[in-house]
C-alpha cells in the first residue's frame, strides 16, 4: 500500500514549512557563530575570573554577571522566543490537520510488521507533567505529541537528523558486548522509535523492543516503523519498571532521557538495566554531558535551560557522577573522563557501561 | 541552588523551578514583546521571500508571467477582501505579542 503521509506529515502549507524553516535558521544564528553569543558571553565571564584569580565556585556566581549584562538577557529573551515560535507553529499547523492526522495514526496501529502494546490500566508518573523543553503538553498529553515531537526535533537538529542521520550514527558507535552476542536489544524511552529502528537494521537477526510511557510517542513509533516495514514492538511502560525477565537483554540502550528524569528515577532506572542487562551485556547511554567540567557559559546555559526551557531535573542529572551510579548498580563504565567521550554531537557525552558477570 | 530573578514555580518531583508562561528577560515587558515582535515579523518577511523565490522561478520556468503583469494587477472586489483579511491576519500575527503586556501601573 502507498502510504497517505510521510514519515513526518507536512505542515499545514508551505508557508508554515517555510516559517519553522526560518526557525530553525534563527536558532543556527542564536546558538552559533551567527549571533556570537556564546564566545562573547564566555570571554566576558572569563574576564571576570581572571579579574578575581579563581573559578567561580557555583552557578549562582555566574547568573549574577549574567543577569546584569544586557546582551546576555538579550540572548536568554531571543533563545526563549525561537522555542515558543517553533512550538506555537507546529501545533496550529497540525492542529488545522487534526483529523486526518489521528486517522493516519489509526490506520497504522494495527498492521505490523511489528507490535504496538499499550497498557490499558497505565497510570502515568507525575514526574512526566512537564512540558519538556516547552513542548505544549510534553510527551503524552496530545494524541498528536508524535508528530509534534518530530517536527520539534527536526528544528532542533537543525538538518543533521533529518533522515535519522544521528540516531544511525550514534546506535553504530555503540559497541557489541565482547563476546558479540546480540539477540535483544532494549530501546529505553524510545520516544518516536529512531533508535529503535536503527538497532534493528544494525542487528537484523536481534529482537529489538522500545519501551516509552508516552501512548502518542508510541503510536507515532510505530507507524514510522511499520512505514519503514521494520519489524520491533513498541511496548508502553515505565523504564524504571519494564517487568522483563532478569538478564533477558544484550543491549539496554538510552538516549538523551536521564536528563529528563529526577534523579531517584534515574537510579531506579540504572538499577532496572542492571537487573535486565545480562552479565557481559552493554548498557549505553547518551545523554547532556557533565556541566561542572564546562566553560562558563555552558554552565550557565544549563541553568537557564532548566528553568527556561522546561528541562527541570537536568541541572541535577548534569551535577550527578553518573559513572559512580552506573559502578554502584553492578556496571563496568569506561576509564576515560566522561568530557572526553563523545556523544555523536559537541554538548552530548556517552557512558558505555558492561554488566559485570 | 540559585534564585531565579523570574517567577517560579515548582515541578512535581522537586528539580529546578521553572518560569512561568511570559517571562520577562529585558527588565520591562515592552522591550520583551519589541523583540519578539521583531523576530516574528522576521519569521513573516522570509516566509513571503521564500514563496516569491518560489513563484518567481516557476513563472520564469513555464513562461506563464512577467513582472510587468504582476506590477499592474489590479484586484477585483472579493480578491481585494480577501487580501484585506490575509493583511488584518498579518497584522495579527506580527504584534499579537502586544496582547502579552499587562496593563499594570509603572513601578
Amino acid at each position: 500500500m502507498t502510504p497517505s503521509m510521510d514519515i513526518l506529515p507536512k505542515v499545514a502549507s508551505r508557508a508554515d514549512a517555510s516559517y519553522l524553516d526560518f526557525v530553525e535558521g534563527f536558532r543556527e544564528y542564536i546558538v552559533g557563530k551567527g549571533a556570537d553569543f556564546e564566545e562573547r558571553l564566555d570571554a566576558a565571564l572569563r574576564a571576570q575570573q581572571s579579574a578575581r584569580a579563581e573559578r567561580f565556585q557555583n552557578v549562582d556566581e555566574i547568573c549574577e554577571l549574567m543577569h546584569k549584562m544586557p546582551l546576555a538577557r538579550l540572548r536568554d529573551r531571543l533563545a526563549r522566543t525561537q522555542q515558543e515560535m517553533k512550538w506555537q507553529k507546529i501545533v496550529s499547523s497540525y492542529e488545522a490537520q487534526r483529523r486526518e492526522l489521528a486517522d493516519e495514526l489509526a490506520t497504522w496501529d494495527s498492521r505490523g510488521p511489528g507490535r504496538l502494546l499499550l497498557d490499558q490500566n497505565f497510570v502515568y508518573p507525575p514526574y512526566v507533567n512537564v512540558h519538556f523543553h516547552l513542548q505544549p503538553g510534553g510527551y503524552h498529553k496530545d494524541e498528536l505529541s508524535g508528530f509534534f515531537y518530530h517536527y520539534g526535533t527536526k528544528v532542533f537538529f537543525r538538518g543533521d537528523n533529518d533522515q535519522d542521520a544521528l540516531h544511525a550514527k550514534l546506535v553504530s558507535s555503540v559497541p557489541a558486548p565482547r563476546d558479540g552476542r546480540v539477540r535483544r536489544v532494549l530501546d529505553l524511552a524510545c520516544s518516536i522509535g529512531q533508535s529503535t529502528t536503527a538497532f534493528k537494521q544494525r542487528f537484523e537477526q536481534a529482537q529489538v523492543t522500545g519501551v516509552d510511557y508516552s501512548v502518542p510517542m508510541l503510536r507515532a513509533a510505530h507507524r514510522r516503523a511499520a512505514m519503514l516495514g521494520i519489524e520491533v514492538d513498541f511496548v508502553q511502560g515505565l523504564i524504571e519498571a519494564t517487568h522483563y525477565p532478569d538478564a533477558h537483554f544484550d543491549i539496554c540502550f538510552a538516549f538523551i532521557v536521564f536528563h529528563e528524569l529526577p534523579m531517584r528515577i534515574i537510579r531506579a532506572t540504572v538499577a532496572e538495566a542492571a537487573r535486565v542487562t545480562r552479565p557481559g551485556g552493554l548498557f549505553a547511554v547518551f545523554d547532556f554531558a557533565d556541566t561542572r567540567s564546562k566553560s562558563p557559559f555552558q554552565r550557565y546555559h544549563r541553568w537557564f535551560d532548566a528553568r527556561h526551557n522546561g528541562e527541570p531535573y537536568s541541572q541535577d542529572f548534569c551535577d550527578c557522577d553518573l559513572d559512580s551510579i552506573l559502578a554502584e548498580h553492578g556496571f563496568e563504565v569506561e576509564a576515560a573522563p566522561v568530557g572526553q567521550r563523545s556523544g555523536g554531537a559537541g554538548y552530548m557525552s556517552n557512558w558505555f557501561a558492561t554488566r559485570r558477570a | 541552588m540559585s534564585q531565579s530573578p523570574y517567577p517560579t514555580q515548582q515541578t512535581p518531583e522537586g528539580g529546578a523551578p521553572l518560569v512561568g508562561d511570559s517571562p520577562s528577560y529585558l527588565k520591562d515587558p515592552v522591550l520583551d514583546v519589541t523583540v519578539r515582535m521583531l523576530v516574528e515579523l522576521a519569521a513573516q518577511v522570509w516566509v513571503d521571500r521564500e514563496r516569491l523565490l518560489v513563484i518567481e522561478s516557476l513563472l520564469d520556468e513555464r513562461g506563464v508571467m512577467t513582472r510587468a503583469a504582476i506590477e499592474n494587477y489590479r484586484p477585483g472586489p472579493a480578491r481585494l477582501a480577501a487580501l484585506r483579511q490575509e493583511r488584518s491576519r498579518f497584522i495579527d500575527d506580527v504584534f499579537k505579542d502586544l496582547k502579552r503586556i499587562p496593563a499594570d501601573q509603572e513601578k
